[in-house]
């Protein structure tokens, strides 16, 4: 079921349609691999965003569907997730989509004269 | 709220879980809810989230849980059919009867006003096969 193996659809946006907490997951997972509570207070650092730890595992478990994050051998209870090549790549492609996004709103903004 | 109490709600809110998703995080998401509760996180706030989640877990999709959809989703049809076969049972022969008896005028004149005469309806049992049947027939208040 995972992205890369299920349909090959590289370049395509994957995570347009996980939803913003699978989206932040991957972004806090970008720079080593982390377990939830790690997760939690990192994305509150990082997006100010304080995600419920039901909305946290469900996110876990849609990207681990999809092969974007594996779970690490867990050190005392806790299971570490690290992001997968498919999952660093998926990020890569929704970061240049939202800044093409992103870059498309300031130039309208800047038209419009708001 | 005390600890004792704030473990329990979000025990709870674990228990909610399917039973695969319990064997995989339920530790892991127990120690987390502990964690987040000494930071001072509401107990209440992370059973709900807990609970929302659970909802999720259950109405997503997976593969395994087809059959049981399926098995879940005939077993309400069965119940609601059975309901209303049980509900309408009672009240069809009721519902007949008056309008077999009305199709008999004589037996229809001779009951008229005689409220609490027990009056066979021809036609009613030969038609059924079954030992003759008495209907009451009901006094009509207007034209007596």
């Amino acid at each position: 079921m995972a992205v890369g193996r299920r349909d090959g659809r590289a370049g395509q946006d994957v995570l347009r349609r996980v939803g913003e907490a699978s989206v932040l997951v991957l972004i806090s997972l970008a720079d080593g691999p982390k377990h939830g509570y790690a997760l939690i207070q990192d994305i509150k650092e990082l997006a100010g965003v304080e995600l419920g730890p039901g909305t946290l595992y469900g996110a876990l478990d849609r990207l681990e569907r999809l092969g974007l994050i594996e779970s690490l051998p867990a050190d005392d209870r806790r299971h570490p997730y690290r992001i997968t090549a498919p999952g660093a790549a998926a990020l890569r492609v929704h970061l240049d989509s939202l800044e093409r996004l992103s870059a498309a709103g300031r130039l309208r903004l800047q038209l419009g004269g708001i | 709220m005390d600890e004792p109490r704030a473990t329990r709600l979000v025990e709870t809110a674990l228990r909610c879980y399917p039973a695969r998703w319990r064997r995989r995080h339920g530790e892991e998401a127990a120690e987390l809810a502990a964690l987040l509760i000494r930071d001072g996180t509401p107990a209440a706030s992370i059973a709900w989230s807990y609970l929302a989640g659970a909802a999720r877990e259950w109405l997503t999709p997976r593969p395994g849980r087809r059959l049981s959809t399926v098995a879940c989703a005939l077993l309400v049809a069965a119940c609601s059919l059975g309901v209303s076969a049980g509900l309408l049972a009672p009240a069809a022969p009721a519902r007949a009867a008056p309008t077999r008896a009305a199709s008999t005028g004589q037996a229809r004149a001779s009951a008229h006003c005689r409220p609490g005469l027990p009056v066979p309806v021809p036609g009613v049992v030969a038609a059924l096969g079954r030992p003759q049947v008495i209907i009451w027939e009901a006094a009509h208040g207007r034209s007596c």
